[in-house]
């Protein structure tokens, strides 16, 4: 008895301090690959950890959000394409002259636990300098939380929205060079209650993070102007039966703010028509999502009549956009070019776009990366950078851009998928709704913010109407 | 009163699959001990082929990334395009149950434990497998186009009809055909005579390999049918195997192992307290909808404390 | 029904070397190795152990161990200062014990209703629980909600693990061994011996005057302690604590160590934990890919076939194949002793 377990003991430490020694082996094994994937130029190359989702409720998202990461490193970093699908990779990146490697195409499943071993992968065991995602609102709130404890790696956002990530959270090294989903509802309060006339309104979401920022956009403008929000729905992230949460949507209220994103939205409308008939567009609101390319080409027909809101307009005219989207079909052709206009394509664009602007600013050096993130707090994007409105930055890292209203009307193109006409901009959007939300106020939640008449924020009243000529 | 109404049919329509995939569940255990865990595995797996027919054989050619939410595409969909699908699925599924009972179960019947262990295995692996093959984005699995979205009820209710006709339809027709094939049946009378004393059946001189892959086949084809039915009602993904192994056991634990009726009863409560927790858990100003799994927790906790095998179990 | 388990002890000077090893392994081995290997090899080698000390010693194999881990990690995150949560503000000392508390209370709460079942049936409703326990800390979001809990406060013994993971892997070892040796000794007191007996023979015992259910509830009551204190160790680790986290692939995995060590010995909770730890962050590196069937992502492919194997030809774990191979090498003529069955009673 007592020696077989004595030798089983031993042999546990055998293996044990062979582990060791093998993880030194693997640290060697790494710096010989890293070596080997230096593309053009000389010097120690930049890496780049890439976070995504290719699993959960945005899964399908994987490959525009690489191909929106990809194009920048493309346009202004001179790579090239690596094959077809943009997770491919890229290949001749360089810097201010040092090449540039993404270290991996990370894949998360909007959860933060997913979120945070992909993160641990790509920074600690692929060694990256740099992180730019997540994509999703409570993967965002988790990795801002991780940057904090790793102030000598920089992150840049993705196109994650909650609010927390950078007004809570407050990581010095996290940046955010988008709106959040609050910032992306602005407008849409003003316009229900001055526009559509309702004076009281349900919000059904999905209950987490993001759709608790999207919405506590709408509540805190809608209601600082007199509007009145009875009930408030929220069904888990990733429900595929909505059947329940839609029999709780009051019938007695003037209209319904949607929240609802990812596949589950294409199940909601679904779920929507069996139970009420028809989706009465003209008593609803949707956020974000509802007119993202993928939703439009699935359910688009159901939604027309709707209005939404958000950062990007696909029928905008402006030269920049068509350089944009031109760049992804050149690269990637038509499919990636047509989810161009989705929010999710363009927040790792100009996430990356910023990027490389800061990182040539200081020379490519990623050893001491104070200086790189002094210089991210700073950097502005305009023209060819943000086609479609300058970013710049407030005190909490936190972009501060436009938004445009949107009605998503019958399909003008021929392609038989319902197309978008912008009639409003709302410029100079910030996080903090003119005070409303700040670091010291409840996080948004289920039942936050309260529903208060206030101060309205400075763009109610001021929407600049916008109507872009037909291509 | 129309809200009542709509929160019944969800509770009805739920508990009527849970019932089909529990019911597949509850009689393999109840013949020959085996809590098959892969049952859930089984249910996507039946899913997916069916997706995978019905995409191969009806629909037509894609091309390029394929990006989409819901994988849906315009085609339109025939009658035979949902039912060749439903078919092939369950079989190949009731197929593979019975290798999976012979390969894996068929040597070590009377462990428990480790039939249980090695079920966990299985649908670890499968669950990889379908998540390498079939990615881990939702996806459903498309109605014939011919049939209604919806159906309007007296008192100008409305309701899903695949989810309020072809759901509910089946699973009293499933649970018809199992009771007659219990009751009625030389397969039926043998099985009920083995759930009570399986060593004096086979003393008898029956062949009792032949009766456990008899009902090896048939549970996994009602694990395979659920999940076809479940596809095309909710939708099909990652988790969603766990998730209807885990209503099967709490509709099993609830009713009581191995018994046809304690299934019915089990899905029906858990269907019912689900979809009522959820909409009617409001008193005056408090809002405790958010909390309706400390119900379903409670419903578990409270029949098991009273009955501890169940509403129907018997000892084993 | 297991002759070689219950009278098994380990021996002093082996466990000596093994913790002497590891403590200096710090010098030894990379920071990443000694967080993401050995840290959580540890850790999860307790919640491991808690299971593998019903099994063994009640003969109760529990699913309900990170449900119950869950609660201690969830209580604990609740209790101090973080993100998210009821953020408490307590003493992160005081939480920690009132996180142990809590998971103690509700893990003998929980065996109360589990331990008049036996067998699969226990099996099966120690899992409900647990995945409940997911989906309470999922719904209930002033307890923790989707996002979960991040930023958790640590006691001043862990110190800032970001920049010096040591005095976290030493207090981790140090439970751990603790776990250990307590298990051990518990199993030999009246109590353990009690124990062992309602796993053999519950109606001899019962006619002997014992109370097996109470028997089984305290047992199963020890055990929730154990896997609050991998619980609490686990937030620790992560310094965060998500629904994500106890989920119903975390408590598989649980499972999945304890029976790749060995369901019947103590110490496999650790060997499988390592094992497990090993092959999770280095196996994309040696597997090979076989179109889309095995490669790096196909982690759970690869640790599903291993448990697999395991439990259709060594149900002993890794420590009964250890055990089986010293036998044949020590007696080579004689026939190798026929190999526990794990079984439960029917």
């Amino acid at each position: 008895m007592f020696r077989r377990s004595h030798v089983a003991l031993v042999a546990a430490c055998a293996v044990f301090a062979a582990c060791g020694s093998e993880s030194n082996d693997d640290a060697d094994k790494g710096a010989d690959t890293n070596k080997a994937a230096e593309g053009g130029g000389g010097g120690d190359p930049i890496k780049i950890g890439f976070l995504s989702d290719c699993e959960g409720a945005f899964g399908s998202f994987f490959e525009p959000t690489a191909s929106g990461a990809n194009l920048a490193l493309i346009k202004y970093a001179g790579a090239k394409p690596a094959g077809e699908k943009p997770t491919d990779g890229v290949t001749g990146a360089t810097i201010a002259g040092k090449p540039v490697e993404i270290v991996g195409y990370g894949c998360a499943d909007d959860t933060a636990d997913k979120a945070i071993e992909e993160t641990r992968r790509l920074m600690e065991q692929e060694d990256a300098d740099v992180l730019i995602g997540p994509l999703s609102g409570d993967e965002g709130i988790a990795v801002a939380n991780y940057a904090k404890e790793h102030p000598d790696k920089t992150f840049v956002n993705g196109i994650a929205g909650a609010q927390d990530s950078t007004l809570k959270v407050q990581a010095p090294n996290f940046f955010r060079f988008h709106p959040d989903g609050a910032q992306w509802s602005a407008g849409l309060g003003d316009y229900a209650y001055n526009e559509l006339g309702w004076k009281n309104a349900a919000i059904i979401g999905d209950d987490y993070s993001f759709p608790y920022t999207s919405l506590a956009g709408f509540v805190a403008e809608f209601c600082a102007i007199g509007g009145q929000i009875p009930k408030r729905v929220w069904a888990p992230l990733g429900e595929e039966d909505y059947s329940s949460y839609i029999s709780q949507i009051p019938e007695d209220v003037d209209g319904l703010y949607v929240g609802i994103g990812g596949s589950g939205l294409i199940s909601f409308i679904k779920q929507y028509e069996e139970q009420r008939g028809r989706v009465d567009t003209e008593r609803m609101l949707g956020n974000v999502f509802w007119d993202d390319p993928l939703v439009l080409k699935e359910v688009g027909k159901s939604l027309v009549g709707g209005v939404t809101s958000a950062m990007t307009a696909a029928d905008s005219d402006s030269p920049e956009v068509a350089a944009y989207i031109q760049g992804l079909k050149d690269n990637y052709g038509d499919e990636i070019a047509g989810a161009g206009p989705s929010v999710f394509t363009y927040g790792y664009y100009t996430g990356m776009t910023a990027l490389i602007k800061a990182l040539e600013a200081v020379g490519g050096d990623v050893a001491d990366q104070s200086k790189l993130q002094a210089e991210l707090a700073k950097t502005t994007l305009s023209g060819d950078e943000a086609p479609w409105g300058d970013v710049k930055l407030d005190s909490n890292r936190q972009a501060v851009s436009n938004v445009f209203l949107k009605k998503i009307v019958e399909d003008t193109t021929g392609d038989g998928v319902p197309d978008v006409q912008t009639f409003a901009r709302v410029n100079e959007v910030d996080q903090t709704f003119n005070g409303a939300f700040s670091a010291d106020t409840p996080a948004p939640d289920r039942d936050n913010p309260k529903c208060e008449a206030g101060e309205a924020p400075p763009w109610v009243g001021k929407a600049e109407d916008v109507s872009f000529a037909k291509k | 009163m129309n809200q009542f109404v709509t929160v019944t049919l969800n509770g009805l329509t739920l508990a009527a699959l849970y019932f089909v995939v529990a019911s597949g569940f509850t009689l393999i255990f109840g013949l020959m001990r085996v809590v098959n865990m892969a049952h859930g595995a089984l249910y996507l797996l039946g899913g997916y082929i069916a997706l995978e027919i019905q995409t191969r054989w009806f629909e037509d050619e894609g091309s390029g990334l394929g990006l989409s939410l819901s994988g849906a595409s315009d085609t339109e969909y025939s009658v035979f395009a949902w039912f060749v699908p439903l078919v092939l699925a369950t079989l190949i599924i009731g197929v593979l149950g019975v290798v999976l009972q012979q390969v894996f179960l068929r040597w070590n019947q009377g462990q428990d434990l480790r039939q249980a262990l090695i079920t966990i295995a299985l649908s670890v692996i499968l669950a990889d497998q379908m998540l390498a093959y079939w990615g881990g984005i939702s996806k459903d699995i498309a109605a014939p186009s011919a049939w209604p979205t919806s159906i309007t009820l007296p008192g100008d209710v409305r309701f899903g009809f695949f989810r309020g006709v072809v759901v509910l339809a089946a699973a009293l027709i499933i649970g018809l055909g199992l009771y007659l094939i219990i009751k009625r049946t030389r397969f039926g009378k043998i099985v009920r005579a083995g759930v009570d004393d399986r060593d004096m059946v086979s003393a008898l001189g029956i062949n009792v390999n032949r009766v456990f892959i008899g009902m090896f086949f048939l549970g996994a084809m009602l694990a395979g049918i659920g999940g076809v039915l479940g596809g095309t009602m909710i939708s099909l993904a990652p988790g969603q195997d766990t998730a209807f192994l885990l209503n099967s056991l709490i509709v099993v634990i609830i009713g009581g192992m191995g018994s046809l009726g304690g299934a019915a009863i089990g899905a029906l409560a858990l269907g019912l307290v689900d979809a009522y927790a959820d909409v009617y858990l409001v008193f005056g100003d408090v809002d405790l909808t958010n909390y309706s799994i400390i119900v379903t927790f409670a419903l578990l906790v409270g029949v098991l404390a009273v009955r501890p095998l169940g509403l129907f179990g018997r000892p084993a | 029904m297991n002759p070689i388990v219950s009278t098994k002890r380990f021996s002093w000077p082996a466990l000596i070397v093994v913790v002497a090893l590891a403590a200096i392994a710090p010098l030894l081995v990379s920071d990443f190795f000694l967080n993401s290997i050995l840290t959580k090899a540890l850790w999860l080698g307790i919640a491991a152990a808690s299971l593998i000390f019903l099994a063994a010693y009640a003969g109760m194999v529990s699913l309900g161990q990170v449900g119950i881990y869950g609660i201690a990690g969830m209580a604990y995150a609740n209790l101090v200062l973080a993100d998210g949560g009821a953020g408490a503000a307590w003493n992160p000392y005081l939480a920690l014990i009132g996180a142990l508390v809590i998971a103690t209370v509700v893990g003998l709460g929980f065996g109360w209703i589990a331990a008049r079942s036996e067998g699969i049936y226990f099996l099966m409703i120690t899992l409900a629980f647990s995945v409940l326990v997911y989906y309470f800390f999922s719904q209930v979001t002033g307890l923790s909600g989707f996002g979960g809990i991040n930023s958790v406060d640590l006691p001043g013994v862990v110190g800032s693990p970001e920049t010096d993971p040591v005095p976290r892997y030493f207090l981790t070892l140090v439970v751990a061994v603790l776990v250990f040796l307590g298990l051990g000794a518990l199993s030999r007191t009246a109590f353990g011996l009690g124990m062992q007996g309602v796993r053999d023979e519950p109606a001899r015992m019962r006619a002997l005057g014992f109370d097996v259910t109470r028997h089984r509830t305290l047992a199963f009551g020890v055990a929730a302690f154990v896997a609050g204190v991998a619980g609490v160790l686990s937030v620790f680790y992560n310094t965060r604590i998500t629904p994500g986290s106890i989920n119903l692939a975390q408590t598989i995995d649980v499972l999945i160590v304890a029976v790749i060590g060995g369901l019947y010995r103590l110490e496999g909770a650790w060997v499988g934990a390592l094992t497990y730890a090993l092959i999770d962050n280095y196996s994309r590196e040696w597997v090979p890919e076989v179109g889309n069937v095995l490669g790096p992502a196909r982690f759970n492919t690869l640790i599903g076939v291993l448990f697999l194997i395991i439990v259709l030809a060594s149900p002993g774990g890794l420590i009964g194949i250890w055990d089986s191979l010293m036998a044949k090498v020590r007696t080579p003529r004689r026939a190798p002793a026929p190999k526990p069955v794990p079984q439960t009673i029917e």
